[in-house]
């Protein structure tokens, strides 16, 4: 039986709320990956869901694709933070600003 | 046979390369470049002469477009173009000024090289681009061609003018004759633009020229355009005005006159150069080459008949006073140009012609003889320090002598034709229904009387009496290349009269009067225009119908007479207060007459007031409206994206979080006003 549609929609803006706020209060460079990570989940929930009350698998196929690009994401950020690691001993993003004005 | 005219070209090209040759060699070759500039100055006039002769054998008059710079699109637009045009008129003037140009350059051997001047490679270079210069304005045949050469002419005379450029007087001279031809030069630019925006075209000779245009349209056919609303013979002779402006700056005529005085600041025979054939010719060269556009507006002729009397009676009482040789004739300079424009103006072509053709011969000889005793007294130019260089130096007397009794106008030296000739056309048609003309026929008159006296007073204050100083007691004597131009204008100037003898014409006949036959030129058919456009069988008619010029009957022999007279009353004048050993300085008596007169009726200070008291502060204001509100505007917008810019770098504070929030409020903002707009609320 199926499950109505509202439920996996608030759980997807859940989850993406939680990327969010992780991103917006966190200092640890780690913790921005996984909530980033956690956005692009959220994205995910909804492609699916959508793909499967439309009876069209064009949604899921698009999360394959998103699930690959999050991999990619991850190696990407990980190599910025082992840089990060090694020019200020730290991964917190607050030290990191040479570059500002 | 090749066709001479093909070389014509030549002309004014080998002044040129004398020029580049002077410039660049001239400091390795003997004579500082002077024989390159002989050789080719010599080489234009054997050129110019011959084509006098082809014209004279019956070739028509040569027209050639040679090189177009700005090509219109069909039918659109102007197209500006290089050309010649060689008919009676430009070749007679290609021969004066190749002919002066060369003796100048013979004399400049014993005036500059004899004398050890320095610099002379590059003295000799600006005489060969001077020529070049006058030579291509002559030969020119549109406006356009003819306004960039007469520039050239300008700045030529300001090189000349102040070749010794490390003193102060020469160097604020040469800027002075620049500045004052250049404020002439204004208004004869906006004549050119003007006369291409009502024709379309600046030619001077042919079926598409503005002087045929102008006249067909006077005659009821075609069109043009005329601008502030004025009517076709009112616009026709704004635009005569406009190019009359640069006419009157170029030929020294009052009141553009106060540089010429200025300008003999210069080498001698530079002033000759100037005053005879190229600098000063050039203005009244121009009314006689667009004479047939003057003819088409009596108000023009008018004021320029005005302007030419007028000069020539206040530049003559100037003369009288002046102490330095060249002084004196450089007024008389101005005053004889006086005579050649109330010519053209009192509608006597033939005779302003052939004024500027004896002018050019008896006033380089006077200048040549000038520059003669110049290095005699070793550059003492004050009259009052010579006196009995009479026996001393009698080539240079007998020259100079020939061409003062030339300026004078005493019979039958050539000044005498040719001036009678100029009052005779004025009086007839002064009498004839113009009785404007006729006060600018008797200040003519009157200056005949002044010439005569300043001229003569030059004579026996430099030559005759007794030596005033000891200089003139020993004088330094002049070689072969001093006196070899005197002879040849020496002779020139007793015997160019014979070209007109107008006087006489009773007696001679009309038909042995050469130089109207030659400019009437009975072979300009053709090409040129139906019935000869340029002769001046054509400008008389177009006189009498346009201009509404009639000739009154009035003996030639008793105006000779009456000028001779007149003359003949200066000369005794002078012979009776200067005569004897040591004769007294007698224009001291004149007291304040004498100061107003020695000061060129403060001429120049209110041209300096004007200058300093009434554009200075207009400037002034110009400026700091420029600064400060123009540029003002300009400045506050770029402190304001500056100052705008410093504040707004601030939301890069580099912390990723913050860049991360700013993202996130975007999108909802973003949502927000997608929300408000679409309507979802």
């Amino acid at each position: 039986m199926a499950v109505a549609m509202e439920y996996y929609l608030v759980l997807s803006a859940a989850v993406f709320c939680i990327g969010l706020f992780g991103i917006l209060v966190r200092s640890n460079a780690l913790v921005f990956l996984m909530s980033v990570e956690l956005m692009l989940n959220a994205a995910n929930i909804n492609l699916v869901a959508f793909s499967l009350a439309h009876g069209n698998l064009t949604g899921q196929v698009f999360a394959l694709f998103l699930i690959g690009l999050a991999a990619a994401e991850v190696a990407v950020g990980i190599g910025i933070i082992l840089v990060l690691n090694r020019n200020f001993d730290d991964i917190d993003v607050r030290d990191a600003v040479t570059m500002r004005w | 046979m090749v066709d001479v005219f093909t070389l014509a070209p030549a002309i004014a090209l080998f002044p040129l390369f004398a020029f580049g040759i002077a410039l660049f060699l001239g400091s390795k070759m003997p004579k500082g470049g002077a024989l390159a500039g002989i050789a080719a100055t010599g080489g234009s006039l054997v050129l110019s002469l011959w084509m006098v002769a082809e014209i004279a054998g019956g070739a028509g008059p040569y027209h050639e477009e040679l090189y177009t710079f700005v090509g219109g699109v069909e039918g659109e637009g102007v197209t500006l173009t290089f050309g010649l045009l060689i008919d009676p008129l430009s070749a007679l003037m290609l021969v004066i000024v190749s002919l002066i140009s060369f003796l100048v350059h013979v004399f400049s051997l014993g005036y500059m090289n004899d004398e050890g001047e320095t610099g002379l490679p590059r003295y000799y270079a600006g005489l060969g681009l001077f020529t070049f210069s006058m030579l291509a304005f002559v030969y020119s045949d549109n406006l356009l061609m003819a306004f960039m050469f007469f520039e050239l002419v300008g700045l030529c005379s300001y090189l000349l003018i102040g070749f010794w450029f490390r003193e102060r007087a020469p160097a604020s001279a040469a800027k002075k004759a620049f500045l004052v031809t250049r404020f002439g030069d204004y208004f004869f630019l906006i004549g050119v633009v003007a006369i291409f925006a009502t024709f379309g075209t600046t030619a001077f000779a042919g079926e598409e020229s503005f002087v045929t245009a102008a006249e067909a349209v006077l005659g009821g056919e075609g069109e043009m355009n005329t601008f502030l609303g004025l009517g076709n013979q009112a616009w026709i002779t704004v635009l005569g005005l406009l190019v009359l402006g640069g006419v009157i700056g170029k030929s020294a005529q009052f009141p553009l006159h106060t540089w010429l005085p200025d300008a003999m600041e210069g080498p001698t025979p530079v002033s000759a150069l100037i005053h005879a054939a190229t600098m000063v010719a050039a203005g009244v060269y121009l009314v006689a080459r667009m004479y047939g556009f003057y003819a088409l507006s009596p108000t023009a002729l008018g004021i320029i008949a005005l302007i030419g009397g007028f000069t020539a009676f206040v530049a003559a009482t100037m003369a009288l006073v002046k102490q330095e040789l060249k002084q004196v004739l450089a007024y008389s300079t101005i005053s004889q140009y006086g005579y050649m424009m109330l010519a053209l103006g009192g509608g006597g072509y033939v005779a302003g012609v052939f004024h500027l053709t004896t002018h050019a011969v008896f006033k380089a000889l006077l200048f040549l003889g000038a520059g003669s005793v110049i290095i005699a007294m070793h550059h003492n130019e004050n009259m009052w320090d010579m006196g009995g260089l009479k026996d001393r130096m009698p080539v240079t007397y007998w020259t100079f002598l020939a061409g003062s009794l030339a300026l004078a106008g005493i019979f039958p030296f050539a000044g005498f034709w040719s001036k009678d000739e100029v009052l005779y056309e004025t009086l007839l048609h002064g009498l004839g229904d113009s009785p404007l003309l006729l006060v600018g026929f008797a200040f003519g008159l009157l200056a005949v009387i002044l010439t005569a006296f300043y001229t003569i007073r030059m004579v026996l204050l430099t030559f005759h009496g007794d030596p005033r100083t000891d200089v003139a007691e020993d004088p330094e004597p002049v070689r072969w290349n001093v006196k070899f131009p005197l002879v040849v204008l020496g002779v020139l100037a007793v015997v160019a009269g014979a070209l007109n003898l107008g006087t006489i014409k009773d007696v001679i006949g009309e038909e042995n009067l050469f130089l109207h036959e030659w400019l009437d030129g009975a072979t300009l058919d053709g090409e040129l225009g139906e019935g000869g456009a340029l002769s001046a069988h054509h400008y008389e008619e177009l006189l009498e119908t346009q201009a509404g010029y009639e000739a009154a009957e009035f003996s030639a022999l008793a105006n000779g007479a009456i000028a001779l007279v007149l003359a003949l009353v200066g000369v005794a004048a002078a012979w009776y207060l200067y005569r004897g050993t040591d004769p007294e300085p007698h224009m001291t008596k004149l007291g304040g007459v004498r100061r107003v007169l020695a000061h060129n009726y403060y001429q120049d200070e209110y041209q300096v007031w004007l200058a300093t008291g009434l554009a200075l502060p207009v400037a002034r204001v110009a400026n700091k409206f420029d600064q400060g509100i123009i540029d003002g505007f300009v400045d506050a917008a770029g402190t304001a994206s500056v100052v705008a810019g410093e504040r707004f770098r601030r939301i890069q504070t580099g912390v990723v979080t913050n860049y991360a929030a700013l993202l996130a409020l975007g999108l909802v903002l973003l949502l927000l006003v997608f929300g408000l707009a679409g309507g979802w609320f």
